[in-house]
């Protein structure tokens, strides 16, 4: 097994991602050719849909990441970082894109051109520790670009009344006002309900192709979850949403003829953290043994809907919502949310990556995993890291993944 | 060897779980926090005891199956001592939103542990009209939510614990100042013990010991030796490891810890209600790197540097500690760009690790010296 793989895709639709990638990175770098500003900014908050509404450009060093994983560059990455000082035992997020800035940057080996420098930064003031220290760095780095600082308060979702709403909608309108002064770009309103139209558009497909997750065999698994980049990168777009479209006919039209991920699917399997973006492969390993890894905890950030009557709002609970739901800042709820998928998918078994860069999403997993035993579902602890494979043993993945498939199968046959 | 003005101070500390059970017995409700941006003047005002959870020297055993090996080995500390039954006597917790790691284990307390009262509070990063706002909403929640539990909220309550912790804080400022002018004859490690104290006593009791301890001074001693060192980092819990620096030739005149004079500056907030000097005081935190950028405690830095004539910085991290490593290598290079030289150390589970320390330190401040 190697260290780093890229995942086996069954479906067409995520065939197509490499050029889906390619598309929105040209996107970016004509941006610029064209004098249209360029904003860095965390991926799943209300400022992407705001930007494509005033004809800005949105860029996501955060999505760069695994784009430097896919294509090896990680390892040069950090080495610029780590050289600057940073600890390796930082989120490798924060080493990555900190040691690419500060790089290659746009040098002649990189894929896709690279990122193109910031007009604006929008720096979060809440989210996880690494992001709010990634941007600050990023500040650092391009002096010349014109920054933002909005607050968004980690509120658990259980958690949200009014005044956090009314809050984060003063902060969307700060955000207007200071993209207007820094651009010269007005929003207008007509304008931003159809992007918020779409972006709602996209959440509704978005739950309509995890709904196919259902089916056995299923025919769309964790190996396919790279189709999230239109979600990442694209939300409020009609790109997104045609790309969506075709993504859910193809899993219609697969699952009206019964054609799963395996033909034989013995297993199903949920992951729960972000994967080993140097190694998709880990999802098509359980295979050789009946496994399809069904579904993980990434996908539930788009589980949303969005409203274009009340388009500020809206994008207001987007910001308010994403970190919570793909962190520690309530354990209950996300207890309640692997769970509530380990249902609907049926669920065999859960992998939960004890994920050396990202202690908002790791925290918690142990009450997850107790949950879950109540429930029947049996769970296994993976060591790794979402970006740096110097922290993944692929021996022992192999030996503690056939160990628990075996488990698993026996347990199925009934003679556990 | 513990100096006389600061022995009750130690033997609390010392005493600790002790201390707790007997305000437990008396009837006190205790509340713990783990992050110093809880609001004590409010826990305190509700009724209740604010308590800020420590963990115990020693490994880690029964954490391990909560909490992943790569959070800071405070936090595993204190889970390991709740797991253990150290923290029996506490109501619940009410945490302040600052880093992820101590928002995820206040949940796992949560999970694991229990209690009548579990709060997050998330807190504005901008100071603006509308975040005071916001956290006016915030504290509140947390006053309804002690109601709950069985306190008692009133502004009057609150006004009442501000001005005895703005009394606590100025007294802190007031052995911060000698300090800096080589007139607090207290070791690093006895002032530690004075610091720690605080984060369990009674406010009323702890402010009279501080005025006791003011009186004990002794006007007159021996200057103190060492080469004078800034402390940055995020919290020193064993006392031992301030004790190295000083006797690997050190001299700590000056601190940027939440064990220290994050916590008490500024010692009071402003403004026409109690709530307001709440907010007011929160939103002007010294700053911590959970809620803000290394260029904006630079100069804090420098300032702190100036007024104690430190020589150089030993940033004191515990390991895993994201905001204080995402800092370092900025605040490293803009020392170097000053001449200024520092050190880095990372607080492992097994603690100081003496000899190890021992010898960088020592090499620190030869290198001082020359």
């Amino acid at each position: 097994m190697e260290k780093s793989a890229k995942s086996k895709k069954r479906l067409q639709t995520a065939k197509e991602l490499p050029l889906i990638i390619a598309d929105y990175y040209r996107e970016c770098h004509e941006a610029k050719m064209e004098n249209r500003p360029v904003g860095w900014m965390p991926p799943m908050n209300g400022g992407i849909e705001l930007f494509y509404a005033m004809s800005l450009q949105p860029v996501f060093p955060e999505n760069w990441s695994p784009v430097c994983a896919a294509f090896g560059l990680t390892h040069k990455n950090f080495a610029v970082c780590e050289n600057m000082g940073y600890s390796r035992d930082l989120c490798g997020y924060l080493r990555n894109i900190i040691g690419y800035v500060n790089g290659m940057m746009d040098g002649p080996e990189i894929p896709l051109g690279g990122l193109p420098e910031p007009d604006i930064i929008l720096t979060p003031q809440g989210g996880c520790s690494p992001v709010m220290k990634i941007f600050q760095a990023l500040e650092r780095r391009f002096p010349r670009a014109k920054v933002f600082r909005g607050d968004s308060p980690q509120v658990a979702i259980e958690n949200i009344t009014r005044h956090h709403i009314d809050y984060a909608v003063g902060e969307m309108k700060r955000l207007v006002e200071f993209l207007a002064e820094a651009t010269g770009h007005k929003l207008d309103m007509d304008r931003l309900k159809e992007v918020v139209r779409l972006s709602d558009r996209a959440c509704e497909l978005w739950d309509e192709i995890m709904s196919f997750r259902r089916f056995i065999p299923t025919p769309i698994s964790a190996s396919e979850i790279g189709i999230m980049f239109v979600m990442v990168t694209r939300q409020g777009t009609q790109k997104a949403v045609d790309y969506l479209v075709r993504v859910r006919d193809e899993l219609k039209e697969r699952s009206e003829q019964g054609i799963g991920i395996l033909a034989d699917e013995k297993i199903r399997l949920f992951w729960d953290n972000i994967p080993l973006w140097y190694n998709m492969g880990l999802f098509n390993y359980f295979e050789k043994m009946g496994g399809v890894v069904v579904a993980e905890t990434y996908s539930a950030a788009w589980s949303l809907r969005l409203d274009a009557d009340n388009p500020m709002e809206s994008l207001a609970m987007k910001t308010l919502t994403s970190y919570p739901l793909v962190s520690c800042v309530s354990i209950k709820k996300r207890k309640e949310m692997v769970l509530k998928a380990c249902r609907e998918y049926s669920i065999d078994g859960a992998i939960l990556h004890r994920n050396r860069s990202c202690v908002p999403i790791t925290l918690g997993q142990m009450d997850i995993r107790r949950e879950l035993e109540q429930e029947g579902i049996p769970s296994l602890i993976i060591d790794a890291d979402h970006m740096d494979d110097r922290n993944f043993s692929t021996a022992q993945f192999q030996t503690r993944a056939d160990a628990f498939m075996e488990m698993l199968l026996s347990k199925k046959k009934g003679s556990l | 060897m513990v100096s006389d003005a600061a022995l009750p101070f130690y033997e609390m500390v010392q005493n600790r779980d002790h201390e707790l059970a007997a305000l437990a017995s008396a009837g006190k409700k205790l509340i713990g926090y783990f992050c110093t941006y809880a609001p004590v003047e409010l826990i305190h005002a509700s009724g209740f005891v604010p308590v800020r959870i420590m963990g115990d020297a020693g490994t880690i055993d029964k954490a391990y199956a909560l909490t992943p090996d790569f959070i800071c080995p405070y936090l595993r500390g204190a889970v390991e001592k709740a797991l253990n039954g150290g923290y029996k006597h506490l109501r619940g917790v009410v945490q302040g939103y600052t880093c992820d790691a101590a928002c995820g284990v206040a949940n796992i307390w949560n999970e694991n542990i229990g209690g009548d009262v579990f709060h997050i509070l998330p807190l504005p990063y901008v100071d603006q009209p509308a975040s005071r706002s916001f956290l006016r909403a915030e504290l509140t929640g947390v006053a309804e939510k002690l109601g709950l539990a069985g306190g008692v909220y009133t502004h009057e309550r609150l006004a009442a614990s501000l001005d005895l912790y703005d009394k606590i804080r100025a007294l802190m400022a007031e052995f911060y100042a000698l300090r800096y002018e080589r007139k607090l004859p207290l070791s690093a490690a006895d002032f530690l013990c004075v610091v720690q104290a605080g984060f369990f006593t009674l406010p009323e009791r702890y402010y009279t010991m501080l005025t006791d301890l003011k009186k004990a001074l002794p006007q007159t001693f021996n200057a103190p030796k060492g080469i004078p060192v800034l402390i940055s980092g995020s919290l020193i819990e064993d006392p031992r490891v301030l004790r190295i620096v000083e006797e690997s030739g050190g001299m700590v005149v000056a601190d940027d810890l939440c064990t220290g004079l994050r916590n008490f500056i500024p010692t009071r907030g402003r403004g026409a209600e109690p709530m307001d000097r709440l907010i007011d005081r929160t939103m002007n935190r010294f700053p911590c790197p959970s809620r803000t950028s290394a260029e904006e405690r630079l100069p804090r830095l420098l300032e702190l540097m100036e007024c104690s004539k430190a020589r150089g910085v030993i940033f004191i991290l515990q390991k895993f500690c994201t905001p204080h490593l995402g800092d370092h290598p900025f605040l490293n290079a803009a020392l170097q760009e000053r001449r200024i030289p520092s050190l880095m150390i990372e607080i492992e589970e097994s603690g100081a690790q003496d000899g190890p320390m021992r010898t960088r330190l020592e090499s620190f401040f030869e290198m001082l010296e020359a």
